[in-house]
């Protein structure tokens, strides 16, 4: 078993930064992450990219493996391919890494658990052949494949710059359905005299459409009502747009209309959270420096609330900033000496967000699914006509619809359908979000076998005989 | 709100008490301060069993067992109920010899619903079970429901004859005046003749206000369940000797538990696991049966529940005030119980008296000073 200052778990933008700046100040650093190779899922594969010509990815794609180079190279006990499925508010950290479980111990725990996107329940959502669009950049990052002639379906910057990155590469897109709808453009447009400050960034997104465009692929604005063709797989989309209705063939659609924190450990270690009105999504209460509501566990980067890659490093900083001082290692004012030009940055980029925010908000009839047969949970395959039987059977908190009807039993602990759950609670009840909750999580974060449990046993008491010689 | 009996506590034992005395015609009014089920009748392992029961728990736990065999018809809602036959396994000698001595005990009063089997009969029914495993004993009416469906079944089949149902309101004082009892909750004030404490790890809390002193305790039992696995087991599994119980439900998932206890904090209404007595439960159910050591943890939780010093639980009226009953304590066995429990309640509300022997059960068995 082994002891550290501060484990980080996540080696995202944010994580890699934050032990980057601990190491830096003395302390010593453990941090844990799934990849084989550092840099989250936005930098995903940047250090060793298999693609040919990684610079059609986009220049802060190859910033990322610049932070990964300096993470590398730090003072910091790092475990690749470490899978944490239990974070105590003890310090106690369980974690599996080459087929067994291992334990440590941390006075700090930063969690960086990142993003992941919002489930897009239109019927058919369910179907093969139909992915996320952040699955399409996993896929090209990772293994450099492509799917030929997709459809690309939602809304947001992650969609137009995937879509951008096929066509820098050659890659046929057989369509792009923007379901950004028309208003939100009204609605945002009070926010954009302050986002023009960041001219840069709106320069960049601005970019991106403009190279589709100029690729000539199909684009239509405002799609409504979007559904899946085809039975046991994708065959194409179904939507309306411009006042008529639309068949596009095609084997895959990726969809994608935002990204949200993902909540599976922030929530299993029962921090406190608050319901984010604008990003329409839960999110872990931090302090500026994204310490939590247990004081020794910090959170920092798009797990804590969605910031981009640029923000999540800002909060990495930070918040090592402040667990050097909480360690002691660094007086208070010489925190806030060294965060103010973080915590300036970041509220210059903070107009930019909210109105990134609004443009991209996502209408409730994308976000919670309308058809009674849509599926919601797909570990256990219940679909909306279910859970609202489960409600009027009397199940009203997302705890007992989840006892009710199995919703969210599965192995992805309701990753997925736990804010469709959540959403479709609060418009049945008439009451916000925060009246409804969320689920209770827990450890496991991941499936666990037996046998790696019982062995663990073993070698914690093993090591617990040798600590007493 | 006016009724004439107030529930305290919406888990089996409340929902249950308050469908018996609806459907009666008695106006029933639950206070659950969390939502219906929200504990231990919602969360526990959902074992339905008769056997290895204290002598004392038999006759509630025999007719109670008839009764779960019709009990989804009768309220009109699934409660998951699978009889499956439940088997715990001897594992040498000195448990086949505990068997023994217990089976002349159930013969001597006349039970005969459980049945010591033999080393091929385990292998022929658990063909998984480790081969050193020596017998075991079994009951063939035993099995398993879905705790939160059945407790839901119990609640909606109350609220159907009249009950009402108040959720996320806590009880913070209860007093006499007069022929009522006079509640205050969180956000309204309730009237009724009689009181029944179906509060579970909280009912120490409720008899006290009632006036009845009980050495209650509360610890938080954990739970596993794996991923879907090929069915391997039909009958709940159990163990004479050792910390093994599962149980394998139709969609194939298998369900561990054993006894071992994480940590309660009954204030916060919440539990945190402890992983090495988990990884104890673990072990000993791959040793059992090698084939589950493959098998994948999905969920792990604990549940809040209430102990007496005995393990029996307290079933009967208050000694220190007139027409309020006790109903809790159960220590961890009470799901099975639930049904002939609502009944027994339902009995004691309206004639003061029951069929079954409570003596084992009295609330003030603790208060009898013996020198």
């Amino acid at each position: 078993m082994q002891a550290f200052d501060c484990a980080i778990v996540g080696a995202g933008p944010a994580g890699m930064s934050a032990a980057i700046r601990l190491a830096r100040g003395g302390a010593r650093v453990a941090v844990l992450d799934r990849g084989a190779r550092a840099g989250g899922q936005i930098y995903h594969a940047a250090a060793d990219s298999p693609l040919s010509d990684a610079a059609a990815l986009g220049p802060d794609y190859a910033e990322g493996a610049a932070l990964i180079a300096e993470f590398e190279c730090a003072d910091i006990t790092y475990f690749p391919q470490a899978d944490a499925w239990h974070l105590g508010d003890d310090g106690r950290v369980l974690f599996s890494h080459q087929g067994d479980t291992h334990e440590l111990h941390c006075r700090e725990m930063l969690l960086c658990p990142g993003a992941m996107e919002r489930p897009m329940p239109i019927p058919g959502w369910t179907l093969p052949g139909v992915m996320t669009a952040g699955a399409a950049q996993v896929m090209l990052k990772s293994d450099a494949m492509v799917a030929e002639g997709a459809i690309f379906a939602g809304s947001g910057p992650l969609l137009y710059l995937i879509v951008a990155q096929y066509l820098r590469l050659g890659v046929p897109v057989a369509a792009l359905v923007d379901t950004t709808p028309r208003r939100n453009y009204l609605d945002a447009a009070p926010l954009l005299p302050r986002a023009l400050r960041r001219l840069a960034m709106l320069k960049k997104g601005l970019s991106l459409l403009h190279e589709i465009r100029a690729a000539g692929v199909k684009t239509y604005r405002g799609a409504r009502d979007l559904k899946v063709l085809g039975e046991g797989r994708a065959q194409g989309l179904r939507f309306s747009a411009g006042g008529r209705t639309h068949d596009i063939a095609a084997d895959t659609v990726f969809l994608h209309h935002g990204v949200q924190p993902n909540l599976n450990m922030t929530r299993a270690m029962d921090l406190a959270h608050r319901w984010n009105p604008e990003q329409l999504s839960w999110q872990v209460e931090t302090d500026a420096f994204g310490q939590s509501s247990v004081p020794h566990v910090s959170v920092a980067g798009d797990g804590a609330g969605i910031v981009g890659a640029d923000g999540a490093r800002a909060a990495g900083r930070l918040a090592a900033l402040n667990i050097l001082h909480r360690l002691g290692r660094l007086p208070r004012a010489d925190r806030d000496r060294a965060a103010a030009p973080d915590l300036a940055a970041r509220a210059a980029m903070a107009p930019f967000r909210a109105f990134i925010d609004r443009l991209y908000r996502p209408t409730d009839a994308l976000r919670l699914p309308q058809d009674p047969a849509t599926l919601v949970c797909r570990c256990e395959e219940q679909s909306l006509a279910q859970l609202r039987a489960g409600f009027d059977q009397g199940a009203r908190d997302p705890n007992a619809l989840k006892s009710l009807t199995r919703c969210g039993m599965g192995p992805c602990q309701g990753r997925q359908c736990g804010h469709i759950v959540a959403g479709l609670l609060s418009d049945w009840r008439g009451e916000p979000p925060e009246a409804v909750g969320y689920y209770r999580l827990r450890s496991p974060q991941r499936l666990l076998t037996l046998d790696e449990l019982s062995r663990f046993h073993a070698a914690s008491a093993q090591a617990r005989a040798e600590a007493a010689e | 709100m006016k009724a004439d009996v107030l529930i305290i506590g919406g888990g089996i034992q409340g929902c249950a008490t308050a469908y018996h005395l609806a459907r009666r015609g008695v106006s029933v009014i639950v206070l659950e301060k969390d939502y219906v089920a929200r504990h231990a009748s919602g969360v526990n392992a959902g074992g339905v069993r008769l056997l290895g029961r204290d002598m004392a728990e038999v006759p509630l736990s025999k007719a109670s067992m008839e009764m779960w065999q019709a009990l989804s018809d009768e309220l009109g809602h699934d409660t998951g109920f699978r009889r499956q036959g439940l088997i715990n396994i001897a594992v040498d000698q000195a448990d086949m010899d505990t068997l023994r001595t217990r089976e002349a005990k159930m013969r001597a009063k006349g039970y005969s619903h459980e049945r010591i089997i033999s080393r091929d009969e385990l292998r022929e029914r658990l063909p998984h079970a480790n081969p050193d495993c020596v017998g075991g004993v079994t009951s063939e009416l035993d099995g398993y429901a879905i705790p939160y469906k059945a407790t839901s079944a119990f609640r909606l089949a109350a609220e159907c004859r009249g009950a009402r149902i108040v959720e996320g309101e806590e009880l913070l004082s209860l007093r006499r005046v007069g022929g009522s009892w006079l509640a205050q909750g969180s956000t309204t004030r309730f009237e009724a003749d009689t009181v029944v404490n179906c509060a579970g790890a909280w009912a120490d809390r409720i008899a006290l206000m009632i006036g009845d002193n009980v050495p209650l305790s509360h610890a938080a039992p954990m739970l596993m369940i794996t991923a879907r696995m090929p069915h391997f087991a039909k009958p709940v599994v159990g163990a004479v000797s050792r910390q093994l119980s599962f149980k394998q439900f139709g969609n194939g998932t298998v369900l561990i538990g054993g006894g071992a206890k994480g940590f309660a904090d009954r204030a916060a209404g919440r539990t945190r696991l402890d992983y090495a007595k988990l990884t104890a439960a673990a072990r000993t159910t791959a040793e059992f049966f090698p084939i589950m050591r493959r098998a994948a943890i999905n969920r792990m939780w604990a549940g809040l529940e209430a102990y007496m010093p005995d393990n029996l639980p307290v079933i009967g009226p208050a000694v220190n005030a007139a027409r309020a009953f006790h109903a809790f304590g159960f220590s961890a066995h009470g799901f099975q119980m639930g049904p002939v429990v609502g009944q027994v309640m339902a009995d004691l509300v309206m004639t003061g008296h029951s069929q079954f022997p409570l003596g084992a059960f009295r609330i003030d068995r603790y208060d009898r000073k013996v020198l």
